[in-house]
């Protein structure tokens, strides 16, 4: 392969990179515990960290992950009328989980929509992504809300840009599925 | 349907191309700190999580290597090793870890490509190694920087000459990423 050849073809390979992210869309699903008014709750506080391992060690204790998180959900809740409260003071305490998994696909998506030969099914595998909110009462200390986001990693991490816009990205998901009367804030 | 049809197109082509599996290098940073306010270094405790490999973590050969690869890229950068009796102004330490990867690899088997050279592949798993390093303010106790170079270890770890080169590669290239003090 000649140089102009590689160059091209690493170009290709970075905007082929950028598209495919829209080809994994983010799954976004939540709970809400049976019989909570969630519109009794006013003020929150972070949680202490949960100490567990993201499964990357590229992500675990890294504050410029964590912090945009707490960043963005910080402006997502206080658009929503929440207020933020030193841990003690609160109605809600949130903890975040993050989790890293490498996935495998086999050829399912070739099949269905390419009707590929043989030689062209191709497996791929990519970093999935798992990100969790927990919405803790701190009157009954039991779960009353929890909300997450799942879909391809893939490449976020070496792009701190990237990283931080796919994360205000699916905080901003997660949270507009919070049972919030907007109305009735403020 | 179109998109979707493009969609395939491109994973396909994506994977096959991300699986020439060399050393992935990257970084995060503190935005908008002046790395220049910051001369002297030296070594932090080791981090809390205990997940280094122990092929690793008891290698002297090893933590050698990745430390004084780490000191010439800083003294490069114009650091200077703190003395034992002062407070540095950043603390550096890493943690190496092991773990199991999978990749998409081509079978180069000819004989199986077809007319485009198109040659099926499948998955593999491999052992990765990740070195990552942290750079943490003294005074205010906050990670700065973090520089991480990632790859694939196979036949790596028992040969000391290779290993040597694996960690001066991907130490050279992270530091490479570091903001310049000026």
């Amino acid at each position: 392969m000649d140089r102009l050849t590689r160059i091209v073809s690493l170009a290709t390979a970075a905007l082929l990179a950028l598209a495919l992210s829209s080809c994994a869309p983010v799954r976004i699903n939540s709970y809400l515990e049976r019989g909570v008014d969630f519109q009794q709750y006013r003020t929150y506080a972070w949680g202490p960290a949960d100490g567990l391992s993201t499964g990357d060690p590229r992500l675990d204790n890294n504050r410029f992950f964590s912090e945009r998180v707490e960043r963005a959900v910080n402006q997502q809740l206080v658009a929503r009328g929440f207020e933020k409260r030193e841990s003690g003071a609160a109605d809600v305490l949130i903890h975040m989980h993050a989790r890293i998994n490498q996935r495998i696909e086999s050829d399912a998506i070739d099949r269905e929509y390419a009707r590929c030969d043989v030689s062209d099914c191709r497996p791929f595998v990519y970093d999935a992504g798992t990100l969790l909110l927990d919405f803790i009462d701190t009157r009954t200390n039991q779960l009353a809300w929890r909300g997450w986001a799942e879909g391809s990693f893939d490449g976020a991490i070496d792009d701190q840009d990237w990283m931080e816009a796919r994360i205000d990205d699916a905080v901003a998901k997660i949270l507009a599925r919070l049972p919030r009367d907007t109305s009735r804030s403020r | 349907m179109g998109r979707r049809l493009l969609c395939a197109a491109v994973m396909m082509t994506g994977f096959v191309v991300s699986a020439c599996a060399t050393m992935q290098v990257s970084s995060h940073v503190e935005r908008g700190l002046d790395f220049s306010q910051y001369r002297t270094f030296d070594w932090g405790p080791p981090d809390k999580l205990p997940l280094s490999d122990p092929r690793l973590d008891r290698d002297r050969f090893f933590r050698d290597e990745v430390e004084g690869a780490i000191e010439k890229q800083m003294a490069a950068r114009g650091f200077e090793r703190s003395a034992t009796s002062q407070t540095p102004d950043v603390r550096i330490h890493y943690h190496a870890s092991i773990n199991q990867r999978f990749d998409v690899r081509e079978e180069s088997n000819s004989a199986n490509c077809d007319h485009d050279d198109v040659c099926p592949a499948r998955v593999i798993e491999y052992e990765a190694g990740t070195l990552v390093v942290d750079i943490v303010d003294q005074r205010t106790d906050r990670l700065i920087w973090r520089g991480w170079a990632q790859g694939s270890v196979e036949g790596v770890l028992d040969n000391k000459g290779r290993l040597r080169r694996k960690i001066d590669e991907g130490v050279t290239r992270m530091f490479a990423r570091l903001p310049r003090a000026q």
